[in-house]
């Protein structure tokens, strides 16, 4: 079994078009970039807290949703069926599809912290967590894409996810209050936000790597789960 | 060289036949069709590409099977379904980029867009092309990919001229390049009109169709007009009436017409359906599928004819080939015409 970056690209490319053109999913990029000039507008001094309900926002929106709207479209279309037949292996066909939410996630990401005048202390190890983490989303928004049916229906899906992950910031107020929840600390978003707040502090990685690890181990996780499901819907179908 | 090859390939569902055992071979630059319901098409062009297993019997095409190495029995075949796909949101010209950089493709677009006519339409979004240009460029897709076995689905199922002349061209390119053709489909009239060979499919089996006499036929009932022709072939199914419902039957289904109490009853596996059609307006229904008024009371269909039976000098039966060995008669007079519709004199 051979790699063939060139269908790769093919596919990318398609889906970059195609994508392009969809107006129903491509907007919902703009609503993390909206919410950061607003943002960036509105304060002087922004928290972390604020950053990253912006960014994860973008995570949500741009890597998982779009992956799982690209995936469910192609689903409802019936053309998967044809990508399959092709000689594109699955994981071409999903590292060229995933690479569009994955370009996609980092522009928005980028384009949305300029906007707030986010600048971290240490680029490159905040660049390290945002990558594992966009990761983490795409895989999840491959799974949901497989078990949705329409576009519609992802969108449905996908909603739990913002509200979870894309505003999970919230669930902190109601940890203290709730001791039950403190689970939800564990959540990739709650990490990414811990991680970064000590990273603007001054830590290394030695401070840090074990949020790191907890965001990788969820992008695992549901890599597993993803591969799982697929297996699973290609016997059924 | 056989490119497709079947062996005693059957499906059985739950209690029904779909199909019994069959082999069935396509050689290189054959064009071979199989006509069958929409049901056991189905069920044969999953088997084809993997999605139902092969439960009874094999598939190989240029050797490979599927469930030895999928990858190198995938690359061999290149279908064009029926209910194909599309990404509606792109245009023409991307769609061929987007096949090209898949399949890995050598075939130039000028090549294919001439083929297939739609060199004017490369920049037009394919949601906004009418249903004969869009399987016009699921014909492209298929041609871009190069493989051994070429399987279209209702590939000129309700297509405009332009798409139906298209479509002969494709199958002639790739006969010249050495590629084999399968044709599945429901309708005789496109089986007939492009394949060298052509079978029936169902829970019969295999049956061969001998297109030499279809087209006998044709020349001398010498239709002038094409059009008349075309719409004979439209609305062939002869409506029946059982209690408040009404049946549609496929001409080649029916075994034989009798007129019994002044009323015409089509005889389908023994069973009589009786439909207000005359006799004679049948007659004229159905003089294209091959049936002949063999008496005053009785129109047979010639496919289903097993024997002629000569009892006397003057007196005739045919036998069919049903379930029954239904005997039919045969008219003194209608006896010259059947030898001349055999090729005897």
């Amino acid at each position: 079994m051979t790699f063939s970056m060139k269908r790769v690209l093919a596919i990318f490319n398609k889906d970059l078009k195609d994508l392009s053109k969809n107006m129903f999913v491509s907007t919902s990029i703009l609503m993390p970039l909206v919410l950061a000039a607003i943002y960036g507008r509105m304060a002087e001094d922004l928290s972390i807290e604020s950053y990253y309900l912006v960014i994860n926002l973008a995570f949500t929106m741009t890597a998982t949703f779009i992956q799982c709207a690209i995936i469910a479209e192609e689903k409802e279309k019936n053309t998967l069926r044809g990508l399959m037949l092709s000689p594109a292996t699955i994981p071409e066909i999903f590292s060229g599809k995933s690479l569009v939410a994955f370009l996609l996630s980092i522009v928005t990401i980028v384009v949305s912290s300029i906007f707030m005048e986010y600048y971290p202390e240490n680029v490159a190890l905040v660049a390290v967590a945002i990558v594992v983490s966009t990761l983490f989303y795409i895989a999840l928004g491959t799974l949901l894409g497989l078990l949705a049916r329409s576009v519609v229906e992802a969108s449905v899906i996908i909603m739990p996810v913002v509200f979870l992950l894309g505003f999970g910031s919230f669930i902190e107020t109601l940890m203290d209050k709730y001791p039950i929840l403190h689970f939800a600390e564990y959540l990739p978003n709650l990490q990414l936000i811990e991680f970064a707040t000590k990273v603007q502090a001054g830590s290394g990685l030695t401070d840090v790597w074990s949020h790191l690890s907890v965001i990788t181990a969820w992008f695992l996780i549901v890599s597993f789960l993803t591969i799982v499901i697929f297996k699973k819907k290609e016997i059924d179908a | 060289m056989e490119v497709l090859s079947m062996e005693d390939v059957a499906k059985h569902e739950k209690d029904t036949v779909l199909f019994p055992d069959f082999s069935l071979k396509v050689y290189r630059q054959g064009v071979t069709a199989i006509y069958s319901s929409l049901n056991v098409r189905h069920v044969l062009l999953n088997m084809l590409i993997g999605k139902h297993s092969v439960t009874s019997g094999k598939i190989f095409v240029q050797n490979e099977s599927y469930n030895i190495n999928r990858r190198a029995y995938l690359a061999q075949i290149a279908v064009c379904f029926f209910e194909e796909g599309m990404y509606e949101r792109l245009t023409i010209m991307d769609c061929l980029k987007f096949y090209q950089g898949l399949y890995q493709s050598k075939q130039t677009f000028e090549q294919v867009l001439q083929w297939t006519q739609l060199e004017d339409k490369t920049h037009t979004k394919v949601s906004k092309l009418t249903f004969s240009e869009r399987r016009r460029v699921q014909f492209a897709k298929v041609l871009l990919q190069d493989a051994a076995l070429y399987i279209f689905e209702e590939a000129d199922l309700n297509v405009d001229l332009e798409t139906k002349r298209v479509f002969s061209t494709i199958i002639q390119k790739l006969q010249e390049n050495q590629k084999a053709i399968l044709i599945l489909t429901g309708n005789m009239e496109n089986a007939i009109s492009v394949a060298d060979e052509v079978y029936r499919l169902d829970e019969k089996g295999l049956y061969k169709v001998e297109i030499d006499e279809g087209k006998d036929e044709d020349v001398k009932k010498e239709v002038p007009d094409a059009e008349e022709k075309e719409q004979t072939f439209k609305f062939h199914k002869i409506p029946t009436k059982i209690n408040e419902k009404m049946v549609l039957f496929d001409p080649p289904e029916i075994d034989y017409i009798e007129s019994k109490d002044g009323q015409a009853h089509l005889y389908i596996k023994g069973e009589a359906f009786p439909t207000t059609f005359t006799l004679n307006e049948l007659e004229g229904r159905l003089h294209y599928f091959g049936f002949f008024r063999c008496h005053r009371s009785y129109i047979v269909n010639l496919q289903k004819v097993r024997e002629v039976i000569t009892w006397t000098r003057n007196s005739f039966n045919l036998i069919l080939d049903d379930q029954a060995k239904s005997s039919i008669p045969l008219s003194k007079g209608k006896m010259a015409q059947l030898k001349e519709i055999l090729g005897l004199k």
